[in-house]
């Protein structure tokens, strides 16, 4: 599943990044919203689920070769968190769902947290 | 009095810009008018030192600081006493910061020397957070005898409501911080309705045109970390003010062109802040009986290239007052003589999308008051047909000496059951 077909599921809409959103696989899935967790436990591929919109979430989806982030509860990136993602060709989704029906739905389509080795 | 930023970043800071170094930075301070600023980078004091330096050959204070993410990601300022107490905590919080910097990630956490010659990069992860919570993290700044602010807690993201939901009770912070984003007097409201903790506003500045955008005053002896303890727990006379966004709220306007007057002589100044709505008018007039000015020096006064003071100054002046008018649709006149007096007077449109926030009477009050006790000021906020009014010689008669700590808290009372009812009533 690609990041853009994520986001259809999910009632999201990509607001950062289309192009990538399309392109991009999602190899897996992170909910948290403490930054040094994700740094520490996320993986490569992953789809991020958070509630933060600050800067710094662009630097750790860049630093973990994230696929993209997913943010809830309706929230948009603050414009410079937007633009520091437009230009690390991080996509952004943005959703009204709460995080928890987020990982539902995306766990129901066989996307995971664990990965098999 | 002092005028202090307490929360500045240099280029060590890898979300600051390069050209925020020592010198760029001190330079800013002085020119937004400050006596003091302090230094806090995030998880690394490695660069106050070269502030301090610079600002010591400029006539700044400068306190060495640090802003410290806990585990929980909430960001604690530690103001600290001297540079050996900053690297002393620095020390501490290194050994609990895990992980090596990316520049590509992060941005560049450059080691600098006053004369902005780059000494070195700083290799730890200063964006990421330290292992200790919360408490260990205000515990080590107290350990090592500085004072613990929570950083913006109006913020979401990093602030410490924003990440706990609340300030943990019993938690020993010093005082709060209010970024450029809030009103102090909404802040109060929102953060501290009992007074639980002092507030102090600063401007979190990442480069040097943000330098001075929020600022505290402070009723203290001299600008170090020791005075601004005891104004933090109000001993000893001394005591936090007020604060706010010198270069916007018009309350800070109002103190400043005041502070002009006193400096020239006055010892009488009327000041009337009129809000009037529903006439889409606000207005704000300060008449002072000082020396007056002559039709030339009437002419520059609005020239931002001129001034009279000797002193350093907070606040714009005349020119920035008379722009914020034009803005909101308004204007600037002034009236004065050589030995009549002053008298300016400046319109805005109340609901003009550009007219700059009341801001903080309170501040503008207090600071007038307490710094000079000894003057006649009489100040009267009207909106729409209420009043509030205050005249320093009838708060003489009534026994309430704002030059005493009593008195000053007194005062207070005063200014915010006044303004509190003007509020209510509009």
């Amino acid at each position: 599943m690609t990041v853009a077909e994520a986001a259809g599921k999910i009632e999201g809409t990509v607001v950062v990044c289309a192009a990538e959103a399309a392109a991009r696989e999602v190899r897996g899935g992170y909910a948290s919203d403490l930054l040094s967790d994700v740094m520490g436990n996320s993986r490569e591929g992953d789809l991020w689920v958070t509630l933060q919109k600050h800067i710094n979430i662009v630097a750790v989806a860049q630093l973990n070769g994230l696929a993209g982030i997913v943010l809830v509860n309706g929230r948009r990136p603050e414009p410079d968190t937007a633009a520091r993602a437009e230009e690390e060709h991080i996509p952004i989704i943005s959703t009204e769902l709460p995080t928890f029906d987020v990982v539902g739905i995306l766990h129901d389509l066989g996307i995971r947290g664990r990965r098999l080795a | 009095m002092f005028v202090i930023d307490t929360h500045l970043h240099t280029c060590l800071s890898p979300c600051a810009e390069l050209d925020m170094h020592p010198s760029a930075l001190v330079e800013a301070a002085i020119r937004a008018g400050l006596d003091a600023v302090a230094v806090c980078d995030h998880n690394s004091a490695e660069n106050a030192g070269a502030v301090a330096r610079a600002g010591r050959a400029a006539g700044l204070a400068v306190i060495p600081g640090m802003e410290i993410t806990s585990a929980e990601e909430v960001h604690i300022l530690g103001l600290m006493p001297d540079m050996e107490a900053a690297l002393a905590l620095q020390s501490r919080i290194y050994r609990a910061l895990p992980g090596r910097n990316d520049e590509r990630a992060f941005g560049m956490q450059v080691i600098v020397n006053e004369q902005a010659e780059v000494l070195g990069f700083n290799e730890h992860l200063l964006a990421g957070a330290t292992t200790l919570e919360v408490d260990r993290v205000v515990d080590e700044i107290h350990n090592a005898d500085g004072l613990a602010v929570a950083s913006h807690v109006d913020r979401e993201g990093f602030g410490i409501i924003g990440q706990l939901g609340m300030i943990p009770p019993g938690l020993p912070l010093d005082a709060l911080e209010i970024s450029w984003r809030t009103p102090l007097s909404e802040a109060r409201e929102r953060f501290v309705p009992r007074d639980e903790f002092p507030l102090v506003c600063s401007s979190d500045a990442h480069e040097p045109k943000d330098v001075g955008r929020g600022a505290t005053w402070a009723f203290v002896e001299e600008p170090t970390v020791a005075e601004l303890g005891l104004a933090f727990r109000g001993q000893n006379g001394r005591r936090i003010l007020g604060g706010g966004r010198p270069m916007e709220d018009l309350a800070l306007h109002i103190l400043d062109i005041t502070q002009n007057s006193i400096e020239v002589g006055a010892t009488e100044i009327e000041i009337e802040l009129q809000e009037d709505p529903a006439a889409d008018r606000l207005v704000i007039e300060i008449r002072d009986n000082g020396p007056g000015m002559d039709r030339e020096t009437l002419s520059r006064v609005t020239d931002p290239f001129f001034t009279t003071r000797k002193t350093r100054r907070v606040g714009m002046g005349l020119p920035l007052l008379s722009e914020a008018a034009r803005a909101a649709g308004g204007g600037l006149e002034i009236e004065s003589a050589p030995g009549l007096g002053s008298r300016v007077r400046a319109v805005f449109r109340h609901h003009h999308i550009d007219r700059a926030p009341v801001g903080d009477i309170e501040t503008t009050l207090m600071v007038l008051l307490a710094s000079r006790p000894d003057l006649a000021i009489r100040f009267k906020h009207a909106v729409g047909g209420e009043t509030f009014e205050l005249d320093s010689r009838e708060l003489r008669t009534a026994g309430i000496d704002p030059a005493t700590p009593d008195g000053l808290a007194a005062l207070r009372e005063i200014i915010r059951r006044g303004e509190a009812a003007l509020m209510r009533t509009s």
